[in-house]
């Protein structure tokens, strides 16, 4: 066979058996982006047979007049920030726990493993009836001040609980994440560090970090492209509220979408959002990438 | 062999079977509350006719679902929606009911929600009413005597109420639907100038030459929800529909806001309360406080329904036979807009007839007329006013923004 012909077999054989993916992702993912881009320059409520061109007027107003949209923006970074710090310092924290010879050392990872296993709609009720009833009958038993706050009513309070239902729920895949990192570790260059003199502080910073900086890039990618996306958990907790005081970006979408039947609107907006999370997270890998360390 | 042919013989019995009965009518409602009622309906109407209703019962998500059945082909032969602005949302998808014989037996007024240019568009469901419910024993036994018809009687029953250390009001807050009926019961008189005129105000609303910052009685509005929210506890902002119910129920609080949709949770979670309606204070106007009284929920038939007279053919039971004369009052216990129908054995029901017999204002669910979308937006706007997120002026402009912008959108 000439090479020419085996490149062609070759490439015959990859698109082949690739075919199906491909596929299946164009169908799903890519054709119905490709519709909510063309019909973010169109005006349509959800029931009129014909929407209408607009042309830009949806991506004009998107900026310059939607006080809704920045409330949800500020809210939704400050949440982010908060969600991918507090996230993945806990995940690192307890992965070197868990990665000590404990007893029960199991049983505890699958512990802090379960809330990721169940839905944010399911725990997002869950947490709403133990902050409203479980805290009120809590305070009655005990007179502890902090329960008599009103957690989901306060705007403040609301933030911190959004974020630390969140953060429950997802610390247990990226413990995972974690502890396969450090397992990566080849243990004779941490113990040569320990035979250097080097204490602990300066063994996790100067040899174990930078060695899991790896699994570190990967998990905030993925934590920060989730909370920039967050919808489920604030949904069933407080449905954006009090008022808008805990609406984020994909909520904020969805009520344009179905609650003021504006889809055109709602899918400009969703378009921002994809190009939002697109630059933050290719901007987010570089920076990740330059410290990553081969051992 | 034989197995499968024994297998296939069943089969097309079945088939047959199946054949050989009415025919089958799908039905998308909410008020998820009903659902017993809703069955037992259906149940009997196979009975009477033959003809099957295939129900499915949401809530949350009730105009997600109907939008994409509406968009995909896969109408329902019958659904339900609010009267007034969903006249304008749904008219490429309702049919005219104007001609069909048992329009003639419902209550005239309730079809002006219904009616658009003569024609009625929509199957009036049911007639509600709502206001301040009050436990009656909880008053009795706190000495309030005479009921409060101004703010600030309101007020003063309030202080009377803690003072015995009872709660006030259980808000609702925590509910976006709750501020809207609540608020605008405030304003339910109008300004002067429009009269009680309610097409022109809210023509003039959607034009934009009629801003909220300039309608001078929304003070009212915002003093009233200061005073339930003072009046509400020590958590105004987590209070539910759910919370509502079982606080006025058990005599935890006095006061609710509320509709005699509420009475079946009520009277279920303690059989013996005692409840009545207070009137909505406009101010400190007493003649003008009343309560809203309308018939909002609304059934439609769909134009291009598949099974289109069989639904119509369903109403006409519904309106005429002897069961579905007596439904809505002994079953569901709300209001029937059926000429002739009994009145329901509820206590809110009763209430409401007595009250309008006596001349207490009774004002129509007007901010429906609002364009589809505002209940939530301007509801949401409002409780972040409650939350405290916002300042009276900053929550006016927010209410005409929000306002302008779907307003804008829905034409």
């Amino acid at each position: 066979m000439t090479v020419l012909g085996k490149r062609i077999a070759r490439g015959v054989e990859f698109a082949a058996l690739t075919l199906p993916a491909v596929a299946a992702i164009v169908v799903v993912v890519m054709v119905p982006f490709g519709m909510s881009v063309v019909n973010s320059f169109m005006k349509w409520n959800g029931l009129d047979k014909k929407p209408v061109f607009i042309g830009l007027a949806n991506y004009v107003e998107l900026f310059t007049d939607d006080p809704n949209l920045i409330a949800a923006l500020i809210f939704t970074l400050f949440f982010t920030v908060a969600m991918v710090v507090l996230t993945n310092v806990i995940a690192l924290l307890l992965a070197l726990a868990l990665n000590q010879p404990l007893r029960g050392r199991n049983l505890l990872r699958a512990a802090f493993y379960v809330p990721n296993i169940i839905s944010l709609i399911v725990i997002g009720y869950i947490w709403r009836f133990i902050f409203s009833k479980g805290f009120d009958s809590m305070y009655a038993a005990t007179g502890f001040a902090p329960l008599n706050l009103s957690w989901l009513g306060d705007p403040k309070l609301a933030f911190a609980s959004t974020v630390f239902v969140s953060v429950w729920q997802a610390v247990g895949f990226y413990l995972v994440i974690y502890i396969a990192g450090l397992q990566t570790i080849p243990y004779d260059i941490v113990e040569a560090a320990t035979l250097d003199g080097a204490g602990p502080i300066r063994r996790f910073f100067d040899v174990t970090l930078p060695l899991l900086m790896p699994s570190v890039t990967v998990a905030v990618f993925y934590s920060l492209s989730n909370a920039l996306k967050t919808f489920d958990v604030i949904f069933s907790l407080t449905y954006g509220g009090p008022g808008t005081a805990t609406t984020s970006i994909a909520l904020d979408i969805y009520k344009t979408a179905f609650s003021d039947s504006r889809f055109g609107y709602g899918m400009a907006k969703s378009v921002v959002l994809f190009l939002l999370i697109l630059v933050v997270g290719l901007l987010q890998i570089g920076f990740f990438k330059k410290r990553e360390v081969e051992s | 062999m034989k197995r499968s042919l024994l297998a296939l013989a069943i089969f097309a019995i079945a088939l047959g079977g199946a054949a050989a009965q009415g025919k089958t009518v799908t039905v998308l409602f909410y008020s998820p509350e009903l659902t017993q009622q809703y069955d037992d309906m259906a149940a009997e109407y196979q009975k009477e006719s033959g003809n099957k209703l295939d129900l499915t019962v949401l809530q949350a998500d009730y105009p997600t679902v109907l939008r994409a059945r509406l968009n995909s082909g896969d109408i329902p032969d019958v659904f339900m929606s609010s009267a007034y602005a969903d006249n304008d949302t749904y008219k490429d998808y309702v049919y005219d009911l104007s001609n069909e014989p048992f329009i003639k037996d419902m209550v005239p007024t309730a079809l002006t929600g219904v009616t658009v240019n003569g024609r009625v568009i929509g199957y009036p469901f049911l007639v509600q009413s709502h206001s301040f419910i009050y436990n009656k024993k909880v008053f009795r036994d706190a000495g309030i005597t005479k009921l409060p018809t101004t703010l600030k009687e309101l007020e003063a029953v309030c202080v009377q109420l803690q003072s015995k250390g009872i709660q006030p009001f259980a808000t609702g807050f925590k509910e976006w639907w709750v501020l809207p009926q609540t608020a605008w019961q405030a304003l339910a008189p109008l300004p002067a100038s429009y009269k009680g005129d309610y097409s022109t105000f809210v023509a003039d609303l959607n034009s934009g030459k009629l801003k909220f910052k300039n309608i001078k009685e929304m003070g009212q509005v915002f003093d009233l929800l200061d005073l339930i929210k003072k009046y509400g506890g020590n958590k105004p902002m987590e209070s539910d529909f759910n919370d509502q119910c079982a606080s006025l129920a058990t005599g935890k609080v006095a006061m609710i806001h509320q509709g005699n949709w509420a009475e079946d949770t009520i009277m279920k979670t303690n059989p013996n309360a005692e409840i009545g309606y207070l009137v909505g204070p406009v101010g400190n106007e007493a003649a003008k406080s009343g309560i809203m009284f309308d018939s909002n929920q609304t059934i439609r038939v769909a134009k291009d329904g598949k099974n289109r007279q069989a639904a119509l053919d369903w109403l006409n039971w519904l309106t005429t036979s002897a069961y579905g004369k007596a439904w809505i009052p002994t079953m569901i216990k709300q209001m029937s807009p059926i000429k002739g129908a009994v009145a329901p054995a509820a206590q809110l029901a009763k209430e409401t007839s007595a009250m309008i017999a006596k001349g207490v204002p009774s004002y129509s669910w007007y901010y429906q007329r609002f364009p589809s979308g505002l209940e939530q937006g301007l509801g949401i706007v409002l409780q972040g006013y409650c939350a405290g997120q916002t300042d009276r002026a900053r929550t006016l402009d927010a209410l005409d923004q929000t306002y302008a912008k779907i307003a804008k959108a829905a034409d």
